[in-house]
């Protein structure tokens, strides 16, 4: 049996408001298998992005552990962790984060970026260059390469974060509430969108939400309540 | 490659980032054009110092030295090529019958000539001084005019009459409204008695002027009278009896040269090879001391031309060091525009540190990322600085020239430092200096921003807009 590409063992966050120790995750255990989609559900405060940071090694847990392929992320160096995030996981935001100055085609191309030197990356520019475009027609902005944040629709933008999330051919995606907004028409369709590439790359997917009619498409919904996984 | 690819995006889509640029621009520039155009004023000023002074001289010679058995003891040295001696005497210069004029007011500078009464009066032998100075170009320097224009320069002391003959710097004989055949008086003094004890006495020299003379250096030419020398020694030897109660002077032992001995105070000297000029001093200054016995402390000392000219060529040094400073608080200005510019722009970019984190970026990525910005800035306001700098150095005439045709106002009015044209003396070794101090400052205001960026917490950013 394959290990699962993602998992949190244990895992506790807090924060400290002053004096006061916040919890936030109080003991969240979860394992996300290959090309599997599971839906974080809960409501507001509930701790869902916390835990998605926490599993995309942006946010180092309390307490717990996180396993990437069956192997613990624990003790690894800033630059092991940035890495493994560069290589193993994908994000797409609820406010897209795309960089301004850059065109969709450079926004996307920046990921491919993260990791090479400046000779390694000139060395294969043309290559990137080409996958970028790809992934970019892909996700239905072959005639917006060229385009800024500025001059792009809200799911035309996030499409942009889709495709930029895909670059590097992560294992896991995770996305935190990637439609939370978009107009439900746009939505449902960079909803569809996201299936697809999923089904087409056999990638898990992690996502987070608080829309029942969006979560019962996963193949599992993990509910989080007050920090703790409730069902 | 992101951090490069990042920072140019980042400062070609904000032209605030010019203010930084141009500001180091600007302080690079004036590094480079007043330091240069300093530097080539030293080297000329060097030059006119150089021309005016002995390669090495022998000076503080007492009375009792035998000029001519030191003069064979130097000449001994395989880089001396000439020797010549000098009679050092001082006095104010005045027409018979009236007071010398006043002193100069406070601040008039002797660099220029001055206009002070008071001068020194070197006693040459013309025959000597042209082997070891320009004393001949000095005399037949076609910025004279003939009316004050030498009669004979290869006997510029000879005489009808029994006045002194004496050569008069060239600005102050039009200055003074002088001319060839004039008569003047040198009010001078004299010590009379022996060493440590006696009284001055007044001196009045009766003097006709030979001609002018001109060298470039004005300090020179204003307070410098040229006599012959054994005229000189005669003169001052006339008035120089020793008083009543004074013992008769000993030969050799007391304040008074040998019988039948020349006066000689100084004794200039040329080198075959002047770039080995301090290592011949130093034997020189043997030889001197040997010769003389150093029977006195303090006589027959041997000293470079730059040595002799010390203190002035130090105090422009001084100036030249001072205005670097000046010019580096320029610099360190411009650095803290930079610093302002990149410090708005962190803040602006704090949403781009949450997603370049959570693409594979580190703190060390971002820091990088700022930077770079930071670099580039400087490394584009250096160049240009460097280019603009060195080309404004080069044509400084020909600029000035065209400030004159244009507005009538000339920045650097050349007939006061007796120079052709404005001097410039790019130096590479200081430029290189410039781009490291440049670089240094703009690094210094770039780690900052670029520190704060690193700093901050990307969930921050991520969290929501």
């Amino acid at each position: 049996m394959t290990s699962p590409v993602l998992t949190a063992r244990c895992v506790h966050k807090s924060y400290r408001l002053g004096k006061t120790e916040i919890p936030v995750l109080r003991g969240v255990d979860l394992e996300v298998q290959s090309g599997e989609i599971v839906a974080l559900l809960g409501a507001s405060g509930a701790g869902k992005s916390t835990l998605l940071h926490v599993l995309g090694l942006l946010d180092p847990p309390s307490e717990g552990e996180i396993l990437y392929d069956g192997r613990s992320v624990h003790g690894l160096s800033i630059r092991e962790r940035a890495r493994l995030r560069h290589d193993h996981t994908g994000f797409v935001f609820q406010f897209y984060h795309l960089i301004p100055e850059l065109t969709a085609l450079q926004n996307v191309l920046l990921a491919g970026m993260m990791t090479d030197s400046v000779l390694r990356y000139w060395s294969r520019r043309q290559e990137a260059k080409k996958a970028a475009t790809a992934l970019l027609e892909r996700v239905g902005l072959g005639d917006r390469l060229k385009h800024r944040p500025a001059e792009l629709s809200g799911g035309e933008r996030q499409r942009v974060a889709i495709a930029r999330a895909l670059l590097a051919e992560p294992r896991v995606i995770l996305a935190d509430e990637p439609t939370g907004n978009l107009d439900s028409n746009t939505a449902e369709g960079v909803i569809e969108l996201m299936f697809e590439l999923q089904r087409e790359r056999d990638a898990a997917f992690v996502l987070v939400t608080h829309d029942e009619g969006l979560a019962v498409r996963a193949n599992r919904i993990i509910r989080l309540r007050d920090g703790v996984v409730v069902g | 490659m992101y951090r490069f690819y990042l920072a140019i995006r980042y400062l070609v889509t904000r032209p605030i980032n010019l203010l930084g640029m141009l500001g180091i621009t600007l302080s690079v520039w004036a590094l480079v054009v007043v330091v240069s155009l300093f530097s080539g004023f030293m080297v000329v000023i060097e030059e006119h110092v150089r021309e005016t002074s002995a390669d090495v001289a022998v000076t503080n010679l007492p009375l009792w030295a035998d000029a001519n058995k030191l003069g064979r003891a130097l000449t001994d040295d395989p880089n001396v090529a000439a020797t010549a001696p000098r009679l050092v005497h001082f006095g104010l210069l005045h027409e018979a019958g009236k007071r010398p004029p006043p002193p100069p007011l406070p601040g008039r500078s002797a660099l220029h000539g001055g206009d002070q009464p008071f001068l020194f009066v070197y006693g040459v032998d013309p025959a000597q001084e042209r082997q070891v100075s320009a004393f001949d170009a000095w005399l037949t320097s076609e910025e004279i005019p003939a009316a004050m224009r030498v009669a004979d320069p290869s006997r510029p002391f000879a005489t009808a009459n029994d006045r002194a003959q004496v050569l008069v710097g060239l600005e102050r004989m039009k200055r003074e409204g002088l001319a060839r055949g004039d008569e003047l008086v040198l009010t001078t003094g004299i010590r009379r008695g022996g060493e440590g004890r006696g009284e001055f006495q007044q001196v009045a020299i009766e003097l006709e002027i030979a001609g002018a003379f001109k060298t470039r250096h004005g300090g020179f030419d204003g307070n410098i009278l040229f006599m012959g020398i054994g005229e000189l020694g005669r003169r001052l030897a006339a008035s120089d009896e020793p008083g009543p109660a004074e013992p008769s002077p000993t030969p050799g032992t007391g304040n008074e040269p040998a019988q039948g001995q020349q006066r000689v105070q100084e004794i200039a000297i040329r080198l075959h090879d002047p770039t080995a000029v301090d290592d011949t001093a130093r034997r020189l200054q043997e030889a001197v001391f040997r010769t003389l016995q150093r029977r006195h402390y303090g006589y027959g000392l041997v000293e470079t031309w730059r040595a002799r000219n010390a203190d002035f060529l130090g105090s422009i040094e001084h100036q030249r060091w001072l205005l670097k400073i000046v010019l580096f608080v320029i610099l360190v200005i411009a650095a803290f525009l930079m610093l302002a510019t990149l410090s708005m722009m962190v803040t602006e970019k704090t949403g781009d540190i949450g997603i370049l984190t959570s693409m594979g970026g580190t703190p060390g990525g971002v820091t990088m990322t700022f930077l770079a910005c930071g670099l580039t800035v400087t490394a584009l306001g250096v160049a240009l600085g460097i280019a603009t700098g060195t080309v404004t150095s080069i044509y400084l005439e020909e600029i000035r020239q065209f400030l004159i045709w244009a507005t009538g106002v000339d920045l650097f009015p050349l007939d006061v430092y007796n120079l052709d044209r404005v001097p410039c003396n790019i130096d590479g070794w200081w430029l290189l200096q410039v781009t490291g101090m440049a670089f240094g400052t703009g690094l210094l205001a770039s780690a900052l921003p670029a520190w704060r960026a690193a700093r901050h917490d990307p969930l921050i950013s991520l969290r929501g807009n």
